[in-house]
């Protein structure tokens, strides 16, 4: 039996910034070898984003870049430069799997395309993923995921009703799209070992994220109607919202509630030690109807509970309900904690940091952030020693002409 | 046509709203997908928004959109023989994933251990609201819940207003792709072994991972955002990401540096074409203003920003989302519009690369687009899908095909409530 899933898989990873690396972050927190090659010459930028440890910038102090690329080997090749190349294409032979985010141009300049590297290895199995896709008008696109939020529809569904814009944070469609290229990744692995093909994958970080928005675009296809934003409003329960709780340390706290059926409505009710005899609240249609007059009567009874205590009561009564929980209450959630969610790695140059774990957890091959992200170019000697026989001078004399760089 | 990439694998889809996806992604690189709901259809069968307002199972967009693909059958897991059927099926699949609150499949002889028993081979996925093990583990839930204990709804909406979800839930979506990622990483050790495995899927989780760089904030930097509003980023490196145009918004990214320098660059440049702008906006060094990362934000540096912003605002209302964006693509400048599905339906670039695609609903006698494949497979393409099945469709084909059941036993078995 192997110890993780992916044992044995060998992947060389010239992706950059956010759908690249979590996807060949599955990989390697599942047991795959993954090399990841970065140059100094343009570092990933999330290299150099917040937050860094101490609050003090550094190219290897970042932890936005250190979650997302756990469990890899670091090494630098400047790819501009044509020695680099013939060492990139010389690890070639060695991976089942090659990924690359960079604008579709740049491999191909580079000739480090599918064409060429599979002449190198005839079975692989290679992934391109940009903004736009590898073909069309629009293909050379440069963004990154808040902007693709917004070309692909999520800001536009985030808002209080018409004419509001209260986009979700961050590079949302950054953790649709990885699971798609995962999962793709994986199915043409298993393709290939039945089949001995390999095959070129070219994912459009916008064709992927709206497989989230589906109904919605079949539904404009179909009658014109364009669905948007309409703030908690539920056309499925009432009460449906973020209700104010009592301040902690003059802090406001909310609680999200959902109540669905009579019972439910009568359960919350009950725990908020209220009563309530508003027609206007007399079943769920009704509700539903004066979802505006709910919100601010659940409002008003929430106001001095505590937040995490009226979670216990209204789910003891079978409410859905929990805290509205900021960056602070997910590191003490007693339910992430029970799963084992979050682990502290030991990074080379930041120390111990808090990194994410898995979403999901397997019986039999578990995986985990088996190490912390590599600093630029940390595996860069035994890499070339080993994989390419490199001697020590010959990697010296590389880094010198700054193409091991 | 589905993709011939997962050819010969079965997976039973025992799911609700949290975990739909799952199934689909399976179906669309071409494994068989049985979908197995009550008599009377799973709860997905009736999440509003309906096509044309009509409430029925065949009009519901939820369902369309995310059975597509999937065969149904219908058991009725409160009788012993309907459970009977799902064990049998079981037995003859290669993935099995479900989303019913924690214990209750073990409670009626269908959790994994007795699964497994008969069928070793059996991957099995459990997508559970806060993972089997914690205090929450029987909550209940909607998905607002997980968009709250994940962290994201904190951060989203404006001070002064309640924190937000988006309109279009989205935890069951991330949750249902997070399973077929799981599952298909845990089929690779088992073409080895022979085996297969249990697979928790935690949707709060998911949602947590959808923070990015922020959740390492209080321990880093000692600090944490609070609702952003339009604005992107925390303390010094905030700028406003959303602008109003002529008729909505469009999202930029304004900011110096390496990476973002040349864009803002082009577009005070093309300000300037339209005599709008100042001259230290021309002659700023962009490429090495980066306050917020490598240096403070001066009292300079407020000023200019915030005249910076309003200009932009002022220039932007005087165009369409369409004509911004068109000039942004020619002018390279990071800026993307905020769509609506009509905008997207008529993007050049998504009819460039054939991406709708055409699916025949003979259930409501039209044909139906729908967005294509999530990716372009140069050896096993996805192609059209199969429009969702109806409540039970395939109910004698596969019980009499893949379980060999007698038409008589068929009859009975309908009869008395359990398909």
């Amino acid at each position: 039996m192997s110890r993780f899933a992916m044992e044995g898989v060998h992947v060389l990873d010239f992706a950059w910034v956010g759908v690249g690396p979590i996807t060949t972050k599955y990989f390697g927190d599942n047991g795959a070898d993954v090399i990841r090659v970065e140059s100094a010459a343009r570092p990933d930028v999330l290299r150099i984003g917040p937050p860094w440890k101490d609050a003090m910038p550094g190219i290897n102090r970042s932890q936005f870049f250190a979650s997302f690329n756990t469990s890899k080997k670091g090494i630098t090749l400047d790819l501009s430069k044509p020695k680099a190349r013939e060492l990139a294409k010389r690890m070639v032979p060695w991976a089942d799997i090659i990924v690359e985010s960079f604008t579709p141009k740049a491999m191909r300049n580079w000739g480090l395309d599918y064409e060429n590297l599979r002449e190198l290895r005839p079975d692989l199995i290679m992934l391109s993923t940009c903004m736009q896709g590898q073909t069309g008008p629009n293909a050379l696109y440069p963004g990154f995921g808040q902007l693709m939020s917004a070309l692909s529809g999520f800001y536009y569904i985030s808002g209080y009703g018409p004419g509001s814009c209260a986009p979700p944070y961050g590079a949302y469609t950054d953790f649709i799209a990885p699971r798609f290229s995962t999962f793709a990744l994986l199915a043409a692995l298993d393709y290939r070992r039945r089949t001995g093909q390999g095959q070129y994958i070219d994912m459009s970080q916008y064709e992927a994220a709206m497989q989230n928005l589906a109904p919605a675009l079949i539904d404009y296809f179909a009658t014109g109607r364009v669905l948007g934003a309409h703030g908690n409003a539920s056309a499925r329960y009432a009460p449906h919202g973020a209700y104010r709780c009592a301040d902690e340390d003059g802090n406001e706290r909310w609680i999200a509630i959902a109540v669905a059926g009579d019972d439910q409505w009568r359960a919350m009710l009950a725990a908020l030690g209220a009563d309530c005899t508003d027609r206007r609240f007399a079943n769920p249609p009704a509700r539903i109807e004066n979802a505006v007059a709910i919100d601010q009567f659940v409002g008003s009874l929430t106001r001095t509970h505590n937040a995490q205590e009226l979670t216990a009561k209204l789910q003891a009564a079978g409410v859905a309900a929990y805290p509205v929980e900021n960056c602070v209450d997910i590191h003490q959630d007693d339910n992430l904690e029970a799963f084992g969610f979050w682990h502290w790695l030991e990074h080379k140059e930041m120390g111990p940091s808090p990194y994410e774990g898995l979403e999901h957890r397997m019986s039999r091959t578990p995986g985990t952030p088996r190490w912390a992200a590599p600093i630029l170019g940390q595996d860069n000697d035994e890499v070339f020693r080993e994989m390419l026989s490199l001697g020590a001078d010959e990697i010296e004399q590389l880094k010198k002409e700054n193409v091991i760089f | 046509m589905p993709s011939e990439l997962l050819k010969g694998l079965r997976l039973l889809d025992l799911t609700d709203e949290k975990g739909a996806l799952c199934g689909k992604m399976f179906a669309d690189l071409g494994a068989e997908v049985i979908k197995v709901e009550p008599p009377d259809g799973c709860s997905t069968r009736r999440i509003p928004p309906y096509l044309e307002d009509i409430a029925d199972a065949d009009h519901c967009l939820y369902s369309i959109a995310y059975h597509a693909g999937k065969k149904s059958v219908t058991a009725n897991l409160a009788t012993d023989d309907g459970r009977a059927l799902v064990a049998d099926l079981a037995a003859e699949s290669d993935f099995l994933v479900e989303s019913h609150p924690l214990g209750y499949l073990d409670s009626i002889g269908l959790g994994y251990d007795a699964l497994a028993r008969k069928n070793p081979r059996l991957i099995y996925a459990s997508i559970t609201p806060f993972g089997d093990r914690g205090p929450g583990k029987d909550y209940a839930w909607a998905d607002i819940i997980s968009w709250a204990a994940g962290g994201q709804m904190y951060l989203m909406g404006e001070e002064g207003k309640p924190p937000l979800q988006m309109s279009i839930p989205q935890a069951g979506l991330h949750a249902g792709g997070e399973a077929a990622v799981a599952m298909m990483l845990a089929h690779y050790p088992r073409q080895i072994d022979g085996l297969g495995q249990r697979i928790v899927v935690n949707l709060q989780a998911c949602i947590v991972w959808t923070l990015m760089n922020e959740q390492a904030m209080p321990f880093l930097h000692g600090s944490h955002l609070t609702r952003t509003g339009v604005y992107f980023g925390s303390a010094d490196a905030r700028r406003k990401m959303v602008y109003q145009c002529k008729d909505g918004h469009i999202s930029t990214l304004i900011a110096g540096g390496m990476t973002f320098g040349n864009s803002t660059k082009a577009l005070i440049e093309w300000m300037r074409e339209n005599g709008l702008g100042s001259d230290w906006m021309r002659t700023k060094d962009w490429i090495s203003w980066v306050p917020g990362v490598f240096m403070a934000m001066t009292e300079q540096d407020y000023k200019e920003t915030d005249e910076l912003e309003a200009t932009i605002q002022l220039f932007l209302l005087t165009m369409t989302k369409h004509e911004i964006y068109a000039q942004a693509l020619k002018r390279r400048i990071f800026l993307a519009p905020v769509a609506t599905a009509a905008d997207i339906a008529s993007d050049e670039q998504l009819k460039a690369r054939d991406f709708w695609t055409a699916v025949p609903h003979d259930t409501i006698g039209r044909t139906l687009t729908f967005p294509g494949p999530f990716a372009k497979l140069t050896a096993t393409p996805i192609g059209s899908t199969a429009r969702a099945p109806r409540i039970g469709e395939h109910s004698d084909e596969i019980y009499r095909g893949l379980l060999g059941l007698a038409p008589e036993r068929l009859i009975k078995l309908r009869a008395a409530g359990s398909i």
